[in-house]
């Protein structure tokens, strides 16, 4: 066993491992219903499936067409990167079990293997910096970007690059030179040698340390002699377009590299980085190549949020997996103006994703991630824009209706924490505990100014025209206070008595209240107001208690 | 005349008749509907966060600015609350500065106007009852309704400036202009008790009754709505109620586009009709 074959072994094992434990988590117990019948979609026969499947395979997967749907630069770099990458992997790398196989000529050294082993490696590249320069340039995505986003980016960037120096340390070193006589070459006498050397220096790119004789006579007599023995197996090396130049460019580096043997150490490297490659395959968004394309077949082509309509259901799973970080459903969020305000990642989709599978598969968050989690989760107003534009066909409705029940069970809102207990237990809860928020920015500042009520007659208007107050048989057990004794308590400056009153809560905001008042008082404002009052407190509390240094 | 057409977040995937039957209504009527990628009202986001939310409206400004279109939405709560937004940035100055750095930060600028028409408004003043009168070709004669007007157009009325906030007639102007009854009811302007959906269901279901109860009372055939979440409350949380729960006998709930769409003589398809839970047969289809 040589280092090719360990590392081959140990990266494969890895993988193995890996990919069977990541998709046996796509048939998971999901806790929630289905969240929509199929009702729009008829039950398709099975050849009308396949047919659909194929067509989505080709369309979706081959052509890349929804990721075009959302970009046309996202688009050029994932084919460069796709095509490319898998380029290098069916024809470079797997050479020996297709290449070889399909095309009974093929040697690695010779055209068009050389030159396309360029093109797809330049391909790669210059998809791999189109990716990074949208997530350099594109503030939003470059915030959502994590360690992952930039791992995959770099790691298939090594790839190629240390291919690229591998391939151009070869075409300047002599060892290498001498590697090839000795296995091809059949010298006569002593000067055959020196003439190839001649011709390979001249035309190859081959770069020799000791003093040769560069006359015509030499040159040719190489060249007849490269004609007989090395055409058959080695094209020129200008066909490598991008190894050649980068040999050259060596500089006065070149002899150093030559003495060490910088090609063997490439070699090296190069390996070692296709290994790691091999070896992540199953983690992160390194999946994707994968998943992604099953998810996208399974869903047939299917943008919206209903079902898909096949035998068996989807695997949620599946879906949590596809996700390649694009961020694309988070550009796109209707409430991303509200994470601006609130700094709760969780409001963006493809990051409330990622609390997702640690709430949903790995049973992992507690604390303050799963109250962001939630309040992600109750944010999000299920416009359906994000499982429109995933260029990965997630159904991401799906995902997020599916957990709403039981992570709005696991974790309350404002509103169910307030009833959990009485008013005047959030009486003396928010008179002791500090006041006012050091993180949210102040709100309208209506309740906390007495001026705001200087004119309350307490003529009680605001509660004889309240709706909720008439459906109440007895509006101080079901409401605690009514409209008008709110702001009487407020005008006196009692805000804290207020803040856990079901009538604050159950406000339906009518706004019937405020239009009636003879003062002018906004009723329905303040009320509106003391919920966001309690909001911010109860978000500030949580955080204190958890201390994670969050709060001042 | 031109809008930027703001359906608001709940009609795509929760309501999708109610966006259907909009768009082929100002079809046939020539109102021009430019979509643009606005982003949630903010209404939502009120009960925890008035900054939150008044960003979001105030960005969906800054988004019709840059078009150079008025908004235009079927949605009252939407309505509502981009004018409550408008109007609290004309008299915070200190939320004028906040607002500014957010959308800055986004590289949008401060919109200087802020333009938002609901449907009701746009149907009566810039498509015209006449024009509407006109055209329906299957006017809806001898079909009772009780016009249910929502909150948050309604009221505050200093914000919204929609109607006479306790003579409103603009609905009912629509109404009659399509050939249809309208009847006096004594809950017209009351809430429909949408807002209070997982928050105090017992209320919010409470409210509903009292309201299609005295639609029922008052001899209506039908209860047109014109805002996405009062027709979710009237027709699909009420579809949620027990099989036998006499609130599904009371009138159903039909939105105003599918009730101006059927008088135009559209299909009853691309209205949505079938996708009402509570379904209405009236006449002609």
């Amino acid at each position: 066993m040589d280092f090719f074959d360990i590392g081959l072994t140990l990266a494969l094992i890895i993988c193995t491992i890996g990919v069977v434990w990541r998709v046996s988590r796509w048939f998971g117990k999901w806790g929630g219903e289905a969240t929509h019948p199929p009702f729009d979609s008829p039950v398709l026969s099975w050849y009308l499936l396949v047919a659909r499947g194929v067509w989505t395979f080709f369309l979706d997967v081959v052509l890349l067409a929804r990721t075009g749907r959302t970009s046309r630069l996202r688009w050029l770099a994932h084919c460069l990167v796709l095509y490319g990458f898998m380029g290098l992997l069916l024809f470079h790398a797997m050479d020996e079990t297709i290449t070889a196989n399909v095309f009974s000529a093929y040697e690695p050294t010779l055209d068009p293997w050389q030159f396309l082993r360029n093109l797809f490696g330049a391909m790669t590249l210059v998809g791999l910096a189109l990716m990074t320069w949208r997530r350099v340039t594109l503030r939003k995505l470059r915030a959502m970007t994590l360690f992952q986003d930039w791992a995959a980016i770099l790691i298939v960037a090594a790839i190629i690059v240390s291919g690229f120096l591998l391939e151009a340390s070869k075409i300047i070193s002599p060892a290498v030179f001498d590697r090839m006589v000795y296995e091809y070459l059949v010298p006569e006498d002593g000067s055959d040698v020196t003439a190839l050397k001649v011709y390979w220096a001249d035309e190859y790119g081959l770069v020799v340390s000791e003093r040769i004789p560069t006359n015509q006579a030499v040159l040719e007599k190489g060249a007849l002699l490269n004609e007989e023995s090395c055409v058959d197996c080695h094209s020129d090396t200008s066909s490598a377009f991008a190894s050649r130049p980068l040999s050259k460019a060596f500089g006065p580096l070149t002899s150093a590299l030559n003495t060490s043997r910088a090609d063997e150490a490439f070699w090296y490297f190069h390996l070692i980085f296709c290994f790691i490659a091999l070896a992540a395959f199953p983690f992160g968004k390194f999946f994707h190549p994968f998943s992604t394309p099953v998810n996208m077949v399974s869903r047939l082509g299917r943008r919206d949020g209903a079902a898909v309509s096949q035998p068996a259901e989807l695997p949620r799973g599946l879906g949590m997996d596809a996700c390649t970080r694009c961020g694309e459903c988070s550009l796109h969020c209707s409430v991303a103006p509200s994470f601006s305000v609130l700094g709760n990642p969780n409001i963006l989709p493809s990051e409330k994703l990622v609390s997702l599978r640690q709430f949903q598969t790995e049973k992992s968050l507690s604390g303050h991630p799963l109250d962001a989690f939630a309040e992600g989760s109750r944010i999000c107003t299920e416009c359906l824009r994000c499982t429109d534009i995933c260029p990965s066909g997630i159904n991401l409705h799906d995902l997020w209706t599916s957990s709403r029940t039981r992570l709005s069970e696991q974790v309350l809102d404002p509103n169910d924490v307030i009833r959990q207990k009485t008013a005047s237990h959030w009486s003396r809860f928010f008179d002791e505990a500090d006041g006012g928020s050091a993180i949210l920015p102040p709100v309208a500042g209506l309740a906390d100014n007495s001026q705001s009520y200087w004119a309350c007659v307490q003529c009680t208007t605001c509660t004889s025209v309240c709706p909720v107050v008439a459906v109440s048989e007895d509006p101080s057990r079901d409401l605690d206070l009514t409209p008008q004794q709110i702001m009487n308590l407020l005008r006196m400056g009692l805000k804290d008595q207020t803040l856990g009153a079901r009538m604050v809560w159950s406000c339906t905001t009518c706004y019937k209240c405020q239009e009636h008042c003879p003062q002018n008082i906004r009723v329905a404002d303040v009320l509106y107001e003391l919920r966001n009052t309690v909001a911010a407190r109860l978000r500030d509390t949580k955080k204190t208690n958890c201390g994670n240094g969050e709060t001042k | 005349m031109k809008y930027a057409y703001f359906p608001g977040c709940k009609i795509p995937h929760h309501l999708p008749e109610y966006g259907a039957s909009v768009e082929a209504v100002c079809e046939t009527l020539g109102v021009g509907l430019v979509k643009l990628e606005f982003n949630c009202c903010g209404w939502p986001v009120r009960h925890e966060n008035e900054l939150a939310s008044i960003y979001s409206a105030v960005r969906n400004f800054a988004l019709a600015e840059e078009a150079g279109l008025p908004i235009f939405t079927p949605c009252k709560c939407c309505f509502g609350n981009l004018k409550y937004a408008a109007s609290r940035l004309e008299e915070d100055g200190k939320l004028f500065v906040l607002v500014d750095r957010l959308l800055a930060q986004d590289g949008l600028s401060m919109p200087k106007s802020m333009k938002v028409s609901h449907l009701l408004t746009v149907l009566d003043e810039h498509v015209g009852v006449e024009f509407i009168e006109l055209h329906a070709v299957t006017p809806l004669a001898g079909v009772k309704v009780a016009c249910h007007y929502g909150c948050h157009a309604l009221r505050p009325s200093n914000v919204t400036g929609f109607d006479d906030p306790l003579a409103p007639t603009v609905f009912e102007r629509i109404m009659q202009s399509i050939g249809a009854e309208t009847v006096d009811w004594d809950l017209r302007l009351e809430c429909c008790g949408y807002p209070l959906r997982g928050r105090d269901n017992v209320i919010s279901e409470a409210l509903m009754r009292k309201k299609l109860e005295d639609a029922a009372s008052a001899g209506a055939d039908v209860i047109a709505t014109a805002c996405t979440y009062c027709q979710l409350q009237f027709d699909r949380e009420r579809d949620a109620l027990p099989f036998r729960d006499s609130l599904r006998k009371a009138p159903p709930s039909v939105l105003v586009s599918q009730l101006v769409g059927i008088a135009m003589g559209l299909d009853s398809s691309v209205l949505g009709m079938d996708k009402n839970l509570i379904p209405w047969h009236g006449p002609g289809f």
